[in-house]
């Protein structure tokens, strides 16, 4: 596409540099970005360039560093890949699906059942129907909403739909084990500007986790999800059982 | 005639060649799960990412405590890297500079941010300890060497700093439309001056 926006596109290096942080602005630059052909292959020889601005800053790491990064890696599941269902026009679709991701796909179908169950009761319950339930179904019903599933180290999975717009996400669980004796599960958001509590994760019931809201998200959160001591702590004490990354 | 134009410092990309295609292999072997090709990529890269963090953190311990948390996520997300995108040792740069930024920038370190910024302008001077990065140091000197003054100091706070360019602008007393323009040209002119493609 020729037509290029000269506001937006200036904010190439900025954003190249991690200098916009202005969640809004970062957030419409990226749109911008998914249909700019020309603007992306500039990002991308920008981030070859900075990445050698970085190595020119190398020096000797710590030398315990190595052991706990061994360490840790060898008790921390990795990611399966991201199954995106809010498709982004002219962006390409995923070249292959790994089988994986079918799994995750049902598993977050299960999850959107619940969500969309627990919508209706409350629409049919209109009366009563709390500001946090509006919420929720705001959330699910956002334009942007997006739905991501990920598997936990922990076993079972977790469901977020987000919406940036609305700055707030829906998250759920399926098959997630009860956490240990005296312990729950607690949500964080991840990331810009720093990690903030997002609240507990209610008792399992029939396999899954009533829908709990979380606001305050901004582009570039991810949601982690840890075990914590109950009644849950103001930062984490764990490495998350799962990370969703919630991507604009 | 310009010795600081913006003729290549050298004929290849930036790493040697052959050693982006090296770390690619060995980033998507990671993601199958592979620990001993992750022990190879920590090898090959824990000194720029760590290098890169303690230059925007500056604290030791919590450039080491940032340094752990990326590494770990370039372990578990090793399967979201796409080749196609740019190379292995770009999206973990990418990481590091993002996750350190994070850092920097949150409220709590706010108050370490005065005693950043009388050292920001230096750059090298805290990279004696370098394992590798002399010759590629020397390049990329001679690159921001080739800027204008104002897009060098603009490119250095920000990725070096972690500032964001509201702040450069306030830095540099530039307007913002100044400090946009100044930093892409800059990182233009570096692209060009690195023959990166």
């Amino acid at each position: 596409m020729r037509f290029v926006r000269p506001d937006l596109h200036v904010l190439a290096g900025a954003y190249s540099v991690d200098a916009i942080d202005d969640d809004s602005e970062r957030a419409r630059f990226e749109h911008h970005l998914r249909r700019c052909q020309q603007c992306s292959d500039e990002v991308r020889g920008m981030a070859a360039t900075t990445t050698r601005l970085g190595f020119a800053a190398s020096a000797a790491a710590p030398p315990q560093l190595r052991d706990h990064v061994l360490a840790a890696v060898s008790r921390t599941r990795q990611l399966p890949p991201v199954v995106d269902h809010g498709s982004v026009p002219g962006e390409p679709r995923p070249r292959r699906v790994p089988r994986s991701a079918w799994v995750a796909v049902a598993a977050s179908l299960a999850v959107i059942v619940v969500l969309t169950t627990m919508l209706v009761r409350t629409q049919s319950e209109l009366d009563k129907a709390t500001a946090r339930d509006a919420a929720v179904a705001a959330v699910l019903a956002a334009p942007d909403a997006r739905v991501i599933t990920q598997a936990t180290s922990a076993g079972g999975s977790a469901t977020a739909v987000y919406s940036l717009a609305r700055h707030a996400l829906v998250v759920a669980s399926a098959q997630l084990p009860p956490p240990p004796r005296g312990k729950v599960y607690e949500l964080w958001l991840l990331g810009p500007p720093r990690v903030r509590p997002a609240g507990l994760l209610p008792a399992t019931t029939g396999g899954h986790t009533a829908p709990v809201l979380v606001g305050g998200l901004v582009s570039g959160d991810q949601l982690g999800l840890t075990v914590e001591p109950a009644g849950g702590t103001s930062r984490p004490t764990t490495t998350p059982i799962v990370v969703l990354p919630l991507r604009a | 005639m310009d010795a600081r134009g913006t003729r290549p410092a050298s004929a290849g990309p930036g790493l040697p060649e052959g050693r982006d295609r090296d770390l690619d292999g060995l980033l998507t072997k990671v993601a199958r799960g592979d620990e001993a090709a992750f022990a190879s990529l920590y090898d090959q890269l824990a000194g720029p990412v760590y290098g890169l963090i303690r230059r925007v953190v500056r604290d030791p311990a919590q450039s080491e405590e940032v340094a752990q948390e990326v590494l770990l996520e370039v372990w578990r997300t090793a399967t979201r890297f796409d080749p196609a995108k740019g190379s292995a040792a770009t999206w973990m740069m990418t990481i590091a500079h993002r996750r350190a930024v994070d850092r920097v920038r949150s409220a709590t370190a706010a108050a370490e941010r005065e005693k950043r910024t009388s050292v920001l302008l230096t750059p090298g001077d805290d990279v004696a300890e370098a394992v590798e990065a002399s010759l590629e140091r020397e390049r990329v000197r001679r690159c921001l060497d080739g800027l204008t003054e104002l897009q060098r100091e603009s490119i250095t706070l920000a990725y070096y700093g972690g500032y964001s360019y509201r702040e450069v602008a306030g830095l540099l007393g530039i307007t913002l439309g100044t400090i946009k323009t100044r930093i892409r040209d800059g990182l233009i002119r570096l692209r060009d001056c690195m023959g990166v493609t």
